[in-house]
């Protein structure tokens, strides 16, 4: 008799993050009760318990509340609705049956889900991935394992800081490193403009007099056993160190703030199709991915910047899925969507025409006074100015039915003055 | 038994200094007699130089002269393998190597290559035409290339520690953060001083690797030079793994004893794009470097133009420990001898260092044996069994494993699927190494795509609650490479101390 | 004097331009609403922030509670506040909105929890 458990289930959430939370509430109120909530922590919330900053929840609360504060709203609400929810679970597998692997202390589970919705978040880009050069010591990295350790295990880094990165987690982190003693050094970006937000900058970068150096980056880390040193350059405009002025920054930490990649290594085992630019899946409106009954939903999707966005985003697919379940899914004809000039991705890639519905994009470049537009091959069906657009910030443009309705293709672009 | 501190008066028969590939095989050979054998290892862990920073290859034969020792010893010691591997757990692939070449000038290359090794022993080494290639490895473009089946790949960090286990288990006293400072001839033995105390015995075993030059050095012994020369590493993500299927090399390039850049599949799924070749000033110079990564990546598509460079996870490099200037053409050989009296030297064990380890041990103790009697235990056991590992095991056994012990089922690593008992197990080492790396190369936790993003905390937390470490306490390696400077809290403390 | 500030209260972020004379606005430019204007005239007479950071927990689950300062503390203190906060250790369990340390400093600021953390079991 074997220990392995199988059970058949409606719906499985892949993750308790602000995604898996207001997924699996969603989905609970639009009807579906058989479910259940997949979290490989010990704790409920995701990357939120270690945001302890404030900022959170200006959308959806109109509060700045900070990571913890947000997370426990939904986790309030989950244990209000009686939810299962299973800590310490690590999804081994989901293959394309829709059978769900899960390891616990508790056992080794089989889940056959009729739908599955993936909401496993983001992981860090790594030193190894850039393949900076130099010496392997301690003291290399990434901004989330430092936020982890500074905020929940009571671990301190090190103390002299060099940031790569000017992302909002770098900054977020030279703010917090310095108020807890540390000396950051420099945050070095390689771009010719910050990555995050403007009012990060200021608050935690200007406020504490740290240097920001941009078009700059890190071109080698010295240090036999614990770094000693990093070695910076400017670049020029293809991004390229200029020989001859790199500079030494004695340091004894390395933080690295150089992206996040959704992690889809459960979705691609299991046959979801990724888009190579979002490094997410292919949605629909309704978020199904390319395999039905499969939704996705928060940073597994696309990386956000603001975990309202999350949250709503989520509660849609927590809705499609409910729909999927109790076989009220709608039968529709879809046309692609494509990015155009100036424009990074839009998600969803593939909508329906006769409802409302919300496009999420970021562009290329920064910019002000941008306008996007809306094209049906050569016909421009609808405008929409921003008065400031950074890639860092996710664009959201709502288009009504009216406006799509007799399109047969739409491409999104930024509009030349 | 081990790391522990010893008295004056510990005095073993046989010590030998660096627990490397070569040292350890020593060991556990050593260990099949009765007589008293310590090995003793600079590093926080065995396993800490050049034998876990290389391609992980068994060898077949090819590349060495006739009737050198590098020739005898490499085919010797891939035949022992299998038996060896088998006995102490440790997978091993004979997946098999190519060597291509690209144009009819590189086909005279592989003609020799086939020479050579037929001429050390090795049978079956066919030429296969570029169309053959072309199904057996889709990605590769060649127009001819030399099969090497029987060649292999394994994890040398996993093979090493094994032997370090089967040895221990056995009798052999091994004592790692002790490094020899000096060494002197007194009475009919040595006196051997380290960081960790005196000790004292009959033979010496010099297989320090990248130090053999100045462990023989202390004994006045100090003609050999060694000209360190660094490899670097890419590795390819395991989503990479169905990519090729056997070891790719391209026909050697004509510098002393380098074999060019390949392609090593690994038995975990990675691919290891490497080693460069550069002669350094420095031997602890590990470093990577942009220029030489910038090689990597362009003889890798070389050997296979479409070779997914975005997946690469990590960079790293080893040095080698060659007796061969640079400016000589061909490598030179093994020195395995007894240079003074009982003090044998082992010097220039660079590739097939790996291979040969099995037959170089048994060579050593040849040697030994022609200086005392040497009886064989009745009680020698040649079995070492691995931990077990939770993403080896199928579904049903990972299930049953979870109801054995609950911590089977807490998945510390994400990438590779470690569980916490895994890593219980890693930091429960007979050697007491407590470090990241410790737990890196026993389990794998660390060596996947997010390097340690996700168990590093997870590490940390066992680390305080199973060990009560301290966070300053905490090293990624060695004794110098402390992760943290303390509590959140302690830093400010620390600051105004000062 | 002349300043290039920029302002945080949205996440716009808009860069503003201020003449000032100590703590009187001569002129700004920049801003895209009052809240900047509103922000620049705190920043010359008595800039504030909102500070979050964590506090030690004695017997709770977790070694660390997260909080935050309930209102914007005079920004000069922050450091003060850092080192005072280092020497505080709270007992579990502690809810979200718990007053770790009340009118800090005499500013009339407290100092609140933003986590739960039970006993420790």
């Amino acid at each position: 008799m074997s220990d392995l458990e199988s059970r058949d289930v409606d719906l499985v959430v892949i993750g308790a993050g602000p995604a898996g939370l207001a997924a699996a509430i969603s989905a609970k109120k639009n009807g579906v009760n058989d479910l259940i909530l997949l979290e490989r922590n010990n704790w409920l919330g995701g990357i939120l318990p270690q945001c302890i900053h404030d900022g959170f929840g200006l959308e959806v609360f109109q509060e700045p509340l900070t990571g913890p504060e947000y997370a426990q709203r939904y986790i309030d609400k989950l244990k209000d609705l009686k939810i299962p929810c299973f800590l310490n679970s690590m999804v081994l597998e989901v293959t394309s049956k829709k059978e769900v692997f899960v390891a616990s202390p508790e056992g080794l589970f089989c889940f056959r889900a009729k739908a599955i919705i993936l909401a496993m978040g983001c992981r860090e880009r790594t030193r190894g991935q850039i393949c900076i050069p130099g010496s392997r010591p301690a003291g290399v990295y990434t901004a989330g394992v430092v936020q982890n350790l500074i905020n929940l295990k009571n671990v301190m880094v090190g103390r002299d800081v060099v940031i790569l990165g000017s992302g909002d987690i770098g900054l977020i982190m030279a703010r917090r490193l310095t108020l807890e003693g540390a000396k950051v050094h420099a945050v070095v970006e390689i771009m010719p403009h910050t990555n995050g937000l403007p009012r990060n900058v200021q608050q935690c970068l200007i406020d504490y007099d740290i240097p920001l150096l941009l078009s700059h980056t890190v071109t080698e880390i010295n240090g036999l056993n614990r770094v000693e040193s990093v070695t910076i350059s400017p670049v020029d405009k293809n991004l390229k160190p200029i020989k001859g002025k790199e500079k030494r920054i004695p340091c004894d930490t390395l933080l690295l703030s150089i992206g996040l990649i959704p992690e889809n290594d459960l979705s691609k085992a299991c046959g979801v199709e990724l888009s190579s630019v979002t490094a997410g899946a292919i949605v629909h409106e309704n978020l199904e991915t390319t395999v039905p009954g499969v939704f996705a939903c928060g940073n597994v999707l696309h990386v956000h910047d603001v975990v309202d966005f999350v949250t709503l985003e989520a509660e849609k697919a927590g809705k499609s899925a409910a729909e999927y379940v109790l076989g009220k899914s709608r039968k529709v004809d879809r046309i692609r969507v494509e990015a155009g000039d100036g424009i990074r991705y839009v998600l969803p890639q593939s909508i329906c025409t006769d409802a409302d519905l919300e496009l999420s994009s970021r562009v290329v470049c920064p910019g002000e006074g941008v306008s996007i537009g809306f094209f049906d091959g050569e016909k421009l069906v609808k405008t929409k100015k921003f008065v400031k657009v950074h890639p860092a910030q996710m664009i959201k443009v709502k288009l009504k039915k009216s406006e799509i309705i007799a399109v047969k293709t739409l491409k999104v672009e930024v509009l030349q003055k | 038994m081990s790391g522990r501190y010893l008295t004056m008066s510990d005095k073993s028969e046989v010590l030998i200094i660096g627990a490397g590939v070569v040292g350890c095989a020593i060991a556990r050979e050593l260990a099949k007699y009765k007589i008293e054998t310590v090995l003793l290892e600079k590093e926080n862990d065995v396993c800490s130089g050049v034998s876990k920073g290389n391609s992980g290859v068994l060898h077949t034969g090819i590349y060495y002269k006739k009737g050198s020792l590098k020739a005898k010893l490499c085919v010797e010691g891939r035949l022992m393998f299998p038996e060896l591997a088998k006995q102490l757990d440790v997978p091993l692939n004979l997946c098999g190597k190519y060597v291509i070449a690209r144009t009819d000038e590189e086909l005279k290359d592989l003609e020799d290559l086939k020479a050579v090794g037929e001429g050390n022993g090795v049978k079956g080494l066919p030429i296969i035409s570029g169309k053959e290639m072309k199904k057996r490895e889709p990605n590769i473009d060649a127009l001819y290339a030399l099969h090497s089946p029987v060649a292999g790949i394994f994890p040398p960090y996993l093979f090493t520690i094994a032997l370090a286990e089967n040895a221990l288990n056995n009798g052999v006293k091994i004592h790692v953060n002790t490094e020899v400072t000096a060494i002197k001839q007194e009475n009919s033995g040595y006196k051997v001083t380290t960081n960790q105390g005196v000790f004292y015995t009959d033979i010496i075993v010099n297989s320090a690797g990248l130090y053999a030059d100045k462990i023989s050095a202390m004994i006045g012994l100090d003609n050999y030079k060694q000209y360190p020369c660094r490899g670097e590493y890419l590795i390819l993500d395991k989503n990479c793994h169905n990519l090729i299927n056997s070891m790719i090399y391209p026909v050697p390039p004509k510098v002393a004893g380098v074999l060019g850049v390949h392609l090593t599949p690994t038995l975990d799924g990675n691919i290891l794009i490497g080693p460069s070749a550069e002669f350094i000033s420095e031997r602890e110079d590990t470093r990577t470097t942009k220029e030489k990564v910038q090689q990597l990546i362009e003889g890798a598509k070389d050997l296979f133009p479409s070779i997914p460079l975005k997946e690469i996870i990590y960079g790293f490099s080893s040095v080698r420990n060659k007796i061969t200037p640079p400016e000589e053409k061909t490598s030179r050989d093994f020195i395995i001898q007894e240079d003074a009296e009982n003090f044998v030297n082992l010097v220039g064990m660079e590739s097939p260092g790996l291979t040969a380890s099995p037959a170089i041990a048994k060579l050593v103790v040849q040697m030994i044996k022609r200086k005392v009697d040497l009886n064989e235990k009745s009680d020698f056991d040649p079995v070492r069994k691995r931990t077990v590992s939770f993403s080896e095991a199928s579904r049903i056994e990972q299930a049953a494993l979870i109801k054995e012990d609950a911590d089977y089922g807490e998945i510390v690593c994400r990438c590779e699927h470690v569980s916490k008992r895994e890593v219980v197990d890693a930091l429960n080492n007979p050697f007491s190494s407590r470090s990241i790396s410790a737990v890196k190369y026993r389990t794998r936790a660390g060596m996947g795509r997010c390097h340690g993003g996700f168990c590093l905390p997870r590490i940390v937390e066992i680390l305080k609650e199973e060990y009560g470490l301290l966070p300053e306490e905490i090293k990624l390696k060695n004794l110098h490479s402390p992760l943290f400077v303390g509590k959140t809290k302690d830093l400010r403390e620390i600051k105004k101390n000062e | 004097m002349k300043k290039e500030i920029i302002c945080i209260g949205c996440p716009m972020g808009c860069y503003l331009t201020i003449d000032y004379y100590e703590k009187t606005m001569l002129s700004i430019s920049g801003n895209r609403c009052k809240v900047g204007l509103e922000y620049a005239e705190k920043e010359i007479s008595n800039p504030e922030r909102t500070l979050t950071s964590t506090v030690r927990v004695k017997n709770g689950n977790l070694p660390l509670v997260s909080v935050r300062t309930n209102k914007p503390l005079p920004k000069g203190r922050i450091f003060d506040t850092m080192d005072f906060l280092a020497e505080v250790e709270v007992e579990a369990p502690v809810r979200i909105g718990d007053k770790i340390v009340r009118n800090l400093f005499g500013t009339g600021v407290n100092i609140v929890a933003t986590k739960n953390v039970v006993k420790k079991e």
